[in-house]
Formats: C-alpha cells, sequence, structure tokens
C-alpha cells in the first residue's frame, strides 16, 4: 500500500490533493425500510479480511504521514446503503460478492426475513455502512523542491 | 436484481463537500464499473480512470454516458506502477482501493 501511495504522490502536482473513500468494518446494519417506518434486524459480521484490511490500509496513510509525504487536511464519516427488493437478494449479493469480507448469522437472516415479511408493500432491505473519507495534501520537501 | 447503492448520493455529496474537482485533472484509482467516476466527471478538466480489473473496466467503457467520453480515459493498470509522468494530477481519489 505504500508504494502505491508512494506512486500516486509521483503524480501529483505540488500540493495536490488525495482522497481516501473506503468503507471501515463495523458491523453494518441491517434494516428493512419503507416510507412510513425502518427497522433493524441484526448486523452483520466482520471477517478477518475486513478487519485486517482496515488495519492495514490505516497503517499505510500513518506511514506516509510520518514519511512526510501527505499531511490529513480533514476526514468524515457518512451513511452508505446497499438495499434490495427481499432478502434473499440481499443474502445472494453479500454470498457472492462480500463472502470474504461480511457475513450474515442465521439470527439477522431470520430476523429480516420476518420484519420483510410483514412490512409494508414499498420495504426494502438494506446494509448501511459507514463510510470514510479523508482529504491530505501533498507535502514536498525543501530538498526535492525544484527551481 | 434490485440492488441500489447509495440512494442518497452521499457519497458525490462528500467527495464534492471535500474537493473543488471543478476544472481539475483528476486521477481515479480503483474505479471498478465507473460508479463513481460519472458522478463527477462533468465537472473536471479530465480524468484518467484507472483499474486492475479488465472486466471492470470494459464495463466501465461501454456503459460510459457518451456525453462523458471526451472526459475520461479508462487504463488497466496496478497502481503501485502507474504508467504515468510525475506531476501530471491535481486531485487523486482512491475510490475503496486502499
Amino acid at each position: 500500500m505504500v508504494h502505491a501511495l508512494s506512486e500516486i504522490r509521483r503524480v501529483l502536482v505540488p500540493d495536490g490533493i488525495l482522497i481516501d473513500l473506503r468503507p471501515l468494518a463495523d458491523r453494518w446494519r441491517v434494516e428493512v425500510t419503507s416510507v412510513r417506518e425502518l427497522k433493524r434486524t441484526g448486523h452483520v459480521t466482520d471477517l478477518p479480511e475486513q478487519t485486517n484490511g482496515d488495519i492495514a490500509s490505516n497503517e499505510a496513510m500513518r506511514e506516509v504521514e510520518r514519511l512526510g509525504w501527505f499531511m490529513r487536511e480533514q476526514d468524515e464519516m457518512f451513511p452508505f446503503t446497499y438495499s434490495w427488493d427481499t432478502p434473499s437478494e440481499m443474502e445472494e449479493f453479500v454470498n457472492d460478492d462480500w463472502q470474504d469480507f461480511i457475513d450474515l448469522d442465521d439470527d439477522t437472516k431470520r430476523a429480516t426475513r420476518a420484519a420483510w415479511a410483514v412490512a409494508d408493500g414499498d420495504s426494502r432491505v438494506r446494509i448501511r455502512m459507514n463510510v470514510w473519507i479523508a482529504s491530505w495534501r501533498k507535502q514536498t520537501p525543501e530538498a526535492e523542491h525544484t527551481p | 436484481m434490485s440492488l441500489q447503492r447509495d440512494s442518497d448520493r452521499n457519497e458525490i455529496k462528500f467527495l464534492r463537500k471535500f474537493v473543488d474537482l471543478k476544472d481539475k485533472r483528476v486521477l481515479e484509482v480503483g474505479c471498478g464499473e465507473g460508479r463513481l467516476t460519472w458522478q463527477y466527471v462533468n465537472e473536471t478538466q479530465t480524468t484518467l480512470a484507472v483499474d486492475l480489473d479488465r472486466d471492470a473496466l470494459r464495463v466501465a467503457r461501454v456503459d460510459c454516458p457518451s456525453g462523458f467520453v471526451d472526459k475520461v480515459q479508462y487504463v488497466c493498470a496496478d497502481s503501485i506502477h502507474l504508467p504515468l509522468a510525475k506531476e501530471k494530477f491535481d486531485i487523486a481519489v482512491l475510490a475503496w482501493s486502499l
């Protein structure tokens, strides 16, 4: 990761901005929603690849800050949702696309199906994750400045 | 499938809150199928969208809205060896790829 950040720094102009945008492992909520109501039905289980990925990414950013390559200017978290018409579509997506990163336990699956079965006609199921955004400004040590 | 991502469009709202993309030269690393790219590319001077996944890039090229094709270029590359000259971009976006 530090190699990639080195490459990005190389192609950025002096004082250029790096935006780091990524979801954080945080036992994302599972919900059934409609225009009228929102019901929390459980949460996902973070698998080691997901949590270890966050740790490695954070360490890489700390390292490039320590090296004086980038300086963090601001950061914030915001909600980001994936939603489906039915619980089975959600389960299929998690199994196919996220099987290395998160899992859905049986209690959450059962609660989601039960809530969706009695919910309003416009109901959807969704996973609500937290996405982190941070801006970093490229730092150029004096010795690297070209006249 | 009925999948909807980010129906509140928070991702582009926060990206715009954090950085002024207008007339900037933007590098997006990890563009995938262009989901985020198309939401901001029209504001930029140019955008180079990079990903290592050839299949995703193929989708991004095919599905790219016709009005944006002059603004965005897609390149298959690994972020640890970017085939680019130095100091070419004002902004780099790591899109779910660090």
